[in-house]
């Protein structure tokens, strides 16, 4: 099994410097997430490690082997694309066992390896299909086990999920949970999905203008955000963030409460309005519009009564307040 | 609406007609009547229908020379589109991958060759000094030539079409370049080199001045050079002209007709759909 080891790694295309100096370690086993807006570098991150594109200066080690200079078959990785990059003229047998016979390995090896992956993915049935003859779930699965056949050390994940509508990529999440639970092996996933982050990732790295913001497991970087950035992305809804006279009459440069760390109750300091309500169910997302906060969102629960309009008080936890940049 | 279109459609269907249909039956009422008959060059029928006998004497005439061009032209045309399908491809997937400073430069000749007239004299002496003047193989490498641009062009467009994750894939599957060339991209290039196989193929095959021009002699003749020859032998048979006008014409039409479909997919069609 793999440790992933990123020191000090540069990528410029042209003049234009996208990753400037990653370090970061991804222990074994890991589930490690890369999340950041669009444009941030995570692909570029990726395709580093994968090998497809290479460092401007750096090093990488897998397993401590230094494989910065190595094709990606050599340095024993899988990547799954999100648009599955599945070859069209190939049935999907042939399409998970194409780096075997590439490999020239025997005949009944690669069919005994395909129906295993097969049977993991639930994708017996399909071997004799082509790719566009399968939903974009089964296309997914398929991408999938083409990346576990062949027993990679490392699996590289860009965005898998992207393409898929709602109930499917809540599915193909857990799917990819067990999947990591049954192989062990060390993951890399890369999302712009913060829900997809929170709920995979043993270890999340945030980043930020090819830069890495803050490493944590889920719950560390949702607790204990070290920038607002980070506490912005996440949690959802967003965090609300206040600069300039609010931040500064709670002595700091932002000022941020999660909308489910307010309290709507009528001894409350905050007043306001409710302008809109959103009910889902479980719980009711009041957008507000707060004196001197201006525009805030809170969390209730689902059986609350409010309406549009509606004068409210509130009042934030206890110990659940951000200050970032205390002066 | 409806009516417009009506109209429009049968327009279209006469002027069809009168170009293409109309001769097509011009050649074969004359090459089925008697020398005489066909001496008149009219646009009647037959007083007697010799079309078989007409045959035989073109294919026997001087020597069975027809079977012998027929044989050159489909070497000539089988090689020539088999290099510019390789090479085509070939060409088009590293101008539309590879972004490196030779592309401009290898684009521009891609282009020239498009654009420039090829210039006949300079090219018979240097196919003289390589030895090449008057053979076979000379002749398929100058078809080659003169088809390569527009096959890349085609490849290279196409190709456009194919999403480089392919490719990417591919090399993450351990796939080497070549492996990704023959094993992923050319097998998706089946629409396109069937454009190119048709397309060409015709061309060349029905290439008269080319032949005339670099490939003298007997032993060399090709389907188009038949004609010539023929005009000049039997200034009076014209009802043998005809014949033989019908059989040069008769490969590359049944070759349209069967790939019809095909070439106009393959020049719009993109490879990979969802
Ligand atoms: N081949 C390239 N040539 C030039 N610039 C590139 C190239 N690939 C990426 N970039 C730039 O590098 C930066 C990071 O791109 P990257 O694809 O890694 O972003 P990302 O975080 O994956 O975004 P997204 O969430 O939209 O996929 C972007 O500003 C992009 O414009
Ligand atoms: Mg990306």
């Amino acid at each position: 099994m793999a440790r992933v080891e990123l020191h000090d790694i540069r990528k410029s295309f042209g003049k234009v410097e996208v990753i400037h100096g990653i370090d970061l370690t991804i222990e074994d086993g890991e589930f490690c997430v890369f999340v950041g807006p669009s444009g941030c570098g995570k692909s570029t991150l990726l395709r580093i490690i994968s090998g497809l594109e290479e460092q401007t200066s750096g090093r990488i080690e897998i397993d401590g082997r230094d494989v910065g200079n190595l094709e990606p078959v050599e340095r024993d990785i899988a990547m799954v694309f999100q648009s599955y990059a599945l070859y069209p003229h190939l049935t999907v047998g042939e399409n998970i066992g194409f780096g075997l016979s590439l490999a020239r390995k025997p005949k009944a090896e690669i069919a005994e390896a395909v129906n295993r992956v097969a049977e993991t993915l639930q994708l017996g049935h399909l071997l004799d299909r082509r790719p566009k003859e399968l939903s974009g779930g089964q296309r997914q699965r398929v991408a999938i086990g083409r990346a576990i056949v062949r027993d990679p050390k490392v699996f590289l994940f860009d965005e898998p999920l992207s393409n898929l509508d709602a109930a499917l990529r809540s599915q193909m999440r857990i799917e990819l949970t067990d999947l990591h639970a049954q192989l062990g092996s060390t993951m890399i996933y890369v999302t712009h999905d913060q829900v997809e982050a929170m709920t995979m990732a043993d270890k999340i790295v945030v980043l930020k203008d090819g830069a890495i913001e803050q490493v944590g497991t889920p719950m560390e970087l949702y607790d204990k955000p070290a920038t607002p950035f980070v506490a912005g992305f996440i949690g959802s809804p967003k965090m609300n963030l206040f600069d300039g006279d609010v931040a500064a009459q709670k002595g700091c440069e932002v000022y941020g409460i999660r909308p489910e760390h307010i309290r709507l109750t009528d001894d409350g300091d905050w007043h306001g309005r409710v302008r809109l309500v959103e009910r889902l169910g479980a719980d009711t997302i009041v957008h507000a519009e707060m004196e001197t906060f201006g525009p805030m969102i809170i969390r209730t629960d689902g059986q609350s009564e409010l309406r549009e309009g509606r004068e409210i008080r509130a009042a934030p936890m206890p110990e659940r307040e951000f200050r970032f940049g205390k002066s | 609406m409806k009516r417009r279109q009506y109209v429009i459609g049968i327009t279209a269907l006469a002027a069809t007609f009168v170009i293409f249909v109309l001769p097509f039956i011009f050649i074969l009422l004359n090459a089925s009547k008697t020398s005489q008959d066909s001496a008149a060059l009219d646009f009647s029928l037959p007083d007697r229908w010799v079309f078989f006998e007409n045959l035989i004497a073109v294919v026997q005439a001087r020597d069975y020379i027809l079977l012998l061009a027929y044989w050159n032209s489909t070497l000539i045309t089988v090689c020539s589109v088999a290099l510019m399908v390789i090479f085509g491809a070939m060409v088009g997937y590293i101008l539309q991958r590879r972004h490196s400073a030779w592309n401009k430069v290898i684009f521009g000749f891609v282009l020239a060759g498009l654009m420039i007239p090829p210039a006949v004299v300079p090219t018979i002496w240097l196919l003289q000094q390589i030895g090449l003047f008057k053979t076979i193989h000379g002749m398929i490498l100058i078809q080659c030539a003169y088809g390569l641009s527009f096959s890349v062009l085609l490849f290279r467009q196409f190709i456009g079409t194919i999403p480089r994750d392919l490719d990417e894939a591919a090399r993450i599957d351990g796939a080497s370049p070549l492996q990704i060339f023959f094993r992923v991209i050319l097998p998706l290039l089946k629409p396109v080199t069937v454009t190119v196989i048709v397309v060409q193929s015709i061309t060349v095959f029905n290439d008269f001045t080319h032949p005339l021009y670099y490939l003298p002699g007997r032993e060399n003749v090709t389907v188009q050079l038949t004609l010539y020859n023929f005009q000049s032998q039997f200034v009076s048979q014209m009802n043998l002209l005809f014949m033989n006008i019908l059989l040069v014409t008769i490969p590359p039409l049944i070759v349209f007709l069967f790939f019809n479909r095909q070439i106009v997919a393959g020049m719009t069609a993109g490879a990979v759909k969802g």
